[in-house]
């Protein structure tokens, strides 16, 4: 809107006259004799004075003139003064006249000011006048400035932050029907980023009356009342920003109160900062930072520091959630919100050193590095501390059946989701303790690295399933009987290295580990059998005695050990079908051979009625042990 | 388990030190030294801060001599640089006493057991505290730049009523923002709030410039929750700190008590002297026993705090900021003379005006300090945040040793 061009070029140039011609007057007195060139030169002046409407002909004459000219531009200041509605609504027209009009004021004064040497009391009486004219136009221009924001801002639609507030409960009203809200529940599910707003800047008023605003600040700063003009214009954009965090459900609290606050509420809490965090900085921020610069970009180093006396508290606001989160207790469940925050840090770090690039921003800066820095110690201690915690886990009772320890679903299924944080956990691990930790990102290229089996993330998470063994290890010692140990250990280490095998997490472990701990629960499976069944098969081995009485003896006791065993170990629980399979059936290729040797030679001897199981009835039972439930064993004779 | 894993950097340096020392007889003495000293330095530092110059003068048009009043007077923004000074080196001492060269396990005894936990919520308060101040400071810039705008129009020369008009609106505006209700401020926090722009004299509504006033208060909502209570976080914060008794062993019980009084002053003083939300009875808060040697100096200073706060607080004041107090008179007397302005101005008042408005100028660039004071507040923030961690990575180490955590 080229309307609202400013005047003040010709106002300049009058200025230059001016200037020179009083340099010319003040040489002439200087010199007393003048050379033909001067006075060809003085002469061509004059006859260009003489044709040109002369203000300063006579000071009275000129006096008059500014006289009359300030009383226009003040009746059409006072006109508009007396019309109760707003300037920019009357038309560009008026509008434009207005602006010509507060800079014609300005002008009036300055040259006033300028003519003041003698004090003549007419002057006096017109510089005050404008003055006064000047005073009421800059009010008029300050109220229009705040009326023209606040009808022309853009009311955003946050259309893909969906948020719920903790208190109630319920989804926020305007919010397109989100998907993402089931995800906020525990399961360690990342929220997927492509639902994220991406980076973009909106109009925060409408387009139309940025180059109004921007003439209300060229005629503010013109006639030095840029402070009231920054005054009003921080304060607005301060209101909207807190505005925003009621639109966005971002309630204040005390770092007391998030403190105490109960985990589940906190996540939904850590959630929508997240998005706050992401909404505020990528679009309000850096919309506003291109706002303050197309109205005051030309004023230098006052359009910055407005954005950040804008800003500041808000960006405190967000950062103060933060630190609350970066000093809260230690907690393994909070690992991965805390690697979420800071994630979103890490990534909004350049956006904030481009938005508080100067000198003057330097403070909030400052804090946000501080911030991503603490948080980054805070979630690494959480895993460490979770690792320590893993290892000192103790039970006072063995655990039922030999199945799957609750402490093994636990870390088999935290750690699950950590592939997807291995870059910044890799960064996070690789600080040794008592360093400082590095600037994130860009650094170092740990997407190379997080591929093999020897970055950070691999050390540590073979050193938490260490962790987990040796605690197992432990749980084991306190059964009684050394077969279920051996099931035990076989069931837990099973899952382990199968949940590894099932995840992308496999990468990290390494072949070497999944033989290693394959191997192992392989060798309690041994164990098992061995342990239990070798005793029992003892009985029925060949000596070479066929005495009737000696078979018959051995073979009661064989049944007694073998119905011992089974009454012991039927609820003894093996989840995995695979493995249960297994164990079953090489129990029973242990088993059935050595039986079916034994009764070919001994059963005639010990005649059959003192028989109670044949082969088969055998291998029914041991296909039927680990399932879990007790089972009575009754007799299957069948003949 | 790789090196990484070692989290016991402070027991390890514990540890070294423990073995240097030769006997516990030794390392007891080594404690009562160390206690000692530190203090002595609480005292020292406090006597610094103790001036011996009367509160910041009474009477607005009193003489421009205010000028030359030595930079730290008692609330003066010099002054709360020295004492948050004086608060990080005591601090950093304090953290020395009770952690370098001890034996953890006091933490888990009695009376430690219960004292470090009492610290602990002492400081997440303190955090708070800090929080509500740095926006506290934001607001008093604020007054600042408005002030700044009255020092602008009235150092015109020849003084006019564009001017004064000028010097007028935005002193009182300052004025209003300074004397606005904690209660009124309140409401305003809410986002339930609805804001009508939408008016303005040209709308025939309600008046713009009232629901601007509005609009600069609204920054102090920035801090927390609308029941958030700075008088009752200071209440909270002293209602538990009880001086250990002569008779029984206090080892480390006194240093604690010495470090949260100090944690306890700082905090009420500046939350006496800076915008807060809801201060109430502020002054009634804080009982520090007389007795005590060491705190002679701090009580001197709280009583003297705490009788301007009695004073001021049934005019409902802003804050007992030396600065903001000045700077309200000295705008309250420009506003008189504002009011009553006829042009042109006799010779006698535009000197006695352009005194006061000397006054306000040289308060403005006063509080060009605040940039760094609020730093400062941050530094003690962060300060306080770093501590806490030490303090609750020994509580950790500690609790290792005792009692297995179970998940």
């Amino acid at each position: 809107m080229a309307d609202f061009a400013s005047p003040i070029a010709t106002y300049d140039c009058e200025q230059h006259v001016f200037a020179a011609a009083q340099h010319i007057v003040k040489a002439l007195g200087a010199s007393k004799n003048l050379n033909d060139d001067v006075r060809r030169l003085l002469a061509d002046l004059d006859t260009h004075l003489s044709t040109m409407t002369i203000i300063t002909e006579t000071e009275s004459r000129g006096t008059r003139e500014l006289e009359e000219q300030l009383k226009f531009a003040q009746q059409k200041i006072m006109s508009l003064e007396s019309n109760r509605a707003m300037i920019w609504a009357s038309g560009h027209e008026v509008a434009s006249e207005y602006l010509q009009a507060v800079y014609e004021i300005h002008r009036l004064s300055e040259s006033l000011r300028s003519l003041l040497s003698n004090r003549s009391g007419k002057q006096k009486e017109l510089l005050e006048q404008a003055h006064i004219v000047l005073q009421i136009a800059m009010e008029r221009l300050e109220e229009e400035l705040i009326l023209i924001l606040a009808r022309n801002k853009q009311s955003f639609e946050p259309e893909n932050m969906s948020f719920r507030s903790c208190e109630d409960d319920v989804v926020y009203e305007e919010s397109i029907a989100s998907n993402e809200d089931d995800l906020i529940e525990d399961t360690p599910q990342r929220d997927s980023s492509s639902t994220e707003p991406e980076e973009r800047i909106i109009d925060l008023v409408h387009p139309e009356v940025i180059s109004y605003i921007k003439s209300i600040a060229d005629v503010m700063f013109a006639s030095r009342y840029d402070q009231e003009f920054c005054h009003a214009f921080i304060n607005f954009w301060k209101d909207e920003l807190d505005e925003y965090f009621a639109v966005l459900r971002c309630d204040k609290l005390s770092i007391e109160d998030l403190l105490k606050m109960e985990w589940r509420c906190l996540n939904r809490k850590i959630k929508k900062w997240i998005r706050a965090m992401k909404f505020i900085i990528r679009v309000c921020l850096a919309s506003e930072k291109r706002l303050f610069g197309q109205v005051l970009g030309e004023f230098g180093s006052v359009c910055s520091t407005c954005f950040v006396e804008a800003t500041k508290g808000a960006m405190l606001c967000l950062l103060n959630f933060g630190e609350a989160m970066a000093i809260s207790p230690l907690r393994p469940e909070k690992l991965l919100s805390l690697l979420d925050m800071y994630e979103v840090l890490a990534d909004l770090l350049p956006d904030i050193d481009s938005l508080f690039s100067e000198d003057v921003g330097s403070f909030v800066r400052t804090e946000f590095h501080e911030l991503l820095m603490r948080l980054g110690g805070t979630a690494r201690a959480t895993f460490m501390e979770f690792g320590n915690a893993v290892a000192s886990n103790t039970s006072t009772n063995p655990f039922p059946g030999g199945g799957i320890h609750h402490l093994t679903k636990y870390v088999m299924n935290y750690i699950h989701p950590i592939f997807e944080y291995a870059s910044t956990l890799n960064l996070l691990l690789g600080v040794q303790v008592g360093e400082e930790m590095v600037e994130p990102i860009g650094t170092v290229d740990w997407q190379n690295i997080s591929l093999k089996s020897s970055c950070p993330v691999a050390r540590h998470l073979r050193w938490l399933t260490s962790n987990l063994e040796s605690s197992l290890d432990n749980k084991s010692r306190l059964y009684k009987d050394g077969s279920l140990k051996h099931i035990f250990m076989m069931n837990n280490i099973h899952y382990m290295v199968r949940k590894v095998q099932g995840s992308e997490l496999a990468i990290f472990f390494g072949d070497e580990w999944i033989r290693d701990y394959t191997g192992k629960f392989q060798q309690h499976a041994t164990s098992y059998e061995r342990v239990t069944w070798n005793p029992v098969l003892c009985l029925l081995r060949d000596d070479g005695n066929l005495g009737k009485s000696i078979l018959r003896e051995r073979y009661r006791g064989f049944q007694a050990a073998f119905e011992e065993v089974y009454r012991n170990q039927a609820g003894w629980f093996i989840p995995d079908l695979e493995l249960r399979k297994d164990l079953r059936i090489s129990t029973s290729q242990k088993v059935i051979p050595a039986y079916r040797a034994f009764s070919a030679k001994s059963f005639p001897v010990i005649g059959d009625k003192y028989i109670k199981y044949s082969a088969d009835d055998l291998e029914d039972h041991i296909l039927n042990l680990f399932e879990g439930s007790s089972m009575s064993l009754h007799s299957t004779r069948k003949r | 388990m790789p090196a990484t894993d070692n989290q016991g950097s402070f027991l390890n340096r514990i540890s070294i030190r423990r073995n240097q020392v030769v006997s516990m007889d030794v390392n007891h003495e080594q404690e009562l030294e160390d206690l000692e000293l530190f203090q002595k330095h609480v005292v020292d530092r406090f006597s610094d801060l103790v001036t011996t110059q009367p509160p910041p003068p009474t009477a607005a048009d009193s003489s421009p001599d205010s000028a030359l009043m030595p930079a730290d007077t008692l609330l003066s923004i010099a002054w709360f640089r020295k004492l948050l000074d004086a608060f990080l080196c005591c601090e950093a001492e304090f953290k020395a006493v009770l952690i370098m060269g001890r034996d953890p396990t006091q933490f888990a005894k009695p009376p430690l057991d219960r004292l470090i936990p009492e610290l602990l919520d002492r400081t997440v308060k303190a955090l708070d505290v800090c929080n509500a101040i740095t926006h506290g400071v934001e607001l008093v810039c604020h007054w600042q730049k408005l002030a700044q705008i009255g020092v602008t129009a009235l150092e015109q020369r020849p003084i006019g009523e564009g001017h004064v008009r000028r010097a007028k609106k935005s002193l009182n505006t300052l004025l209003t923002s300074m004397t606005f209700d904690d209660k009124e401020n309140n409401s305003h926090g809410g986002k339930s709030t609805e804001r009508s722009w939408s008016f303005g004299r040209r709308g025939g509504g309600a008046s713009v410039n009232k629901d601007r006033t509005a609009g600069t208060f609204r920054s102090l909502s920035w801090t927390v929750a609308k029941s958030w209570s700075a008088s009752k976080q200071i209440q909270a914060m002293s209602s538990n700190l009880v001086a250990p008794r002569g008779g029984e062993p206090t080892g480390l019980a006194l240093p604690v008590y010495i470090m949260s009084t100090v944690l306890v002053f700082v905090m009420w003083a500046l939350v006496a002297a800076i915008p807060c939300q809801e201060r109430t009875g502020l002054a009634t808060h804080f009982p520090v026993p007389r007795q005590l040697v060491w705190a002679q100096a701090m009580i001197g200073l709280q009583e003297k705090i705490g009788e301007e706060w009695k004073k001021k607080e049934k005019k409902g004041t802003c804050g007992l900021l030396e600065e903001i107090q000045r700077m309200e008179k000295v705008s309250q007397s420009l506003v008189d003379f504002a009011d009553n302005f006829q042009f042109p101005a006799e010779a006698e008042k535009v000197e006695e005006v352009a005194a006061q408005v000397t006054e306000l100028a040289e308060i403005c660039q006063k509080m060009d300090e605040l940039v760094p004071l609020q730093q400062q507040v941050r530094e003690v923030f962060h300060r306080i945040v770093r501590s806490r961690a030490e303090v609750l990575d020994v509580l950790d180490q500690v609790g290792k040793m005792s009692t297995p955590v179970l998940y």
